[in-house]
């Protein structure tokens, strides 16, 4: 499936309840089904504020692809072209607001790759396999959430 | 997300409900910065209706907190559901905030505490 939404915060809760749904009927569990939705949640904020520097009437789509292992979310912008190598986790031992949104992502996904190939815009693929143990949702830091 | 502030004895109280995330974290952002001042009243925030939060709502406290280190004010969460506690945990900041199971303890802990926690 996929679903395409303006660039406005107050609608990131709809991607949020379409992860939750896809990953509860792909076999997630509910905290796990939490875990997705937050990830998928801090990667659409991040092209919000930064790739369209808060723009309100820009684009952003979420494909969700179901396999027998994984669940894949392909998260698609037409702003500018993001630097890779620039986005990485911070240290949590600097007690700071912000930026740990990059880090919620890398806890709760097993890949997280760009296509360099899209042309138009930024391409981020998110990969969540059903099985896969020793992620921070499988270990069940469990009922997180959010 | 809704936040409301009850004023009690030396305590405020924002009550918080929802999602805290991009959209409802500046709701929150402007109830803190309105209480926690310089030589006001200790500030909880009741974070039982709280049913997700993201990493803008976890800045939020935390610019809360560094805020009221600044100003010496007493800030303490309660009621968090395992979901925002996880988050927390996850990101290390369970033992950074005071946090309490319940309004009860964290009004009489804050209440009873010397200087800012």
């Amino acid at each position: 499936m996929r679903i395409a939404i303006d660039s406005e915060p107050r609608l990131l809760s709809i991607l949020r309840g379409v992860v939750r749904f896809r990953a509860q009927e792909a076999g997630f569990s509910n905290s796990e089904a939490e875990c997705l939705a937050m990830a998928i949640d801090e990667a659409a904020a991040n092209i919000i504020r930064h790739t369209y520097g808060g723009r309100p009437d820009a684009l952003l789509a979420l494909e969700v692809r179901h396999f027998a292992d994984r669940l894949e979310f392909i998260l698609e912008d037409w702003g500018p072209k993001v630097c890779e190598e620039l986005i990485h986790p911070r240290s949590l031992e600097d007690v700071r607001p912000g930026g740990l949104g990059t880090f919620f992502i890398s806890s709760f996904m097993d890949e997280c790759t760009y296509d360099r190939d899209f042309k138009d815009g930024n391409r981020l693929k998110l990969v969540k396999y059903l099985s896969r143990k020793g992620s921070t949702c499988n270990e069940g830091s469990s009922s997180q959430s959010g | 997300m809704k936040v409301q502030v009850r004023n009690l004895d030396k305590v405020s109280i924002l009550d918080c409900s929802g999602d805290v995330d991009l959209y409802s974290s500046p709701r929150l952002r402007e109830a803190l910065l309105a209480e926690i001042r310089p030589g006001g009243p200790s500030v909880l925030v009741n974070m039982s209706g709280v049913a997700y939060i993201d990493s803008s709502g976890i800045a939020t406290l935390v610019e809360g907190l560094q805020l009221s280190r600044q100003t010496q004010t007493r800030f303490g969460l309660f009621g968090l559901r395992p979901n925002a506690r996880s988050v927390l945990e996850l990101a290390r900041l369970h033992k950074v905030f005071a946090i309490f199971e319940n309004e009860t303890e964290a009004v009489e802990k804050i209440g009873s505490t010397s200087s800012g926690i």
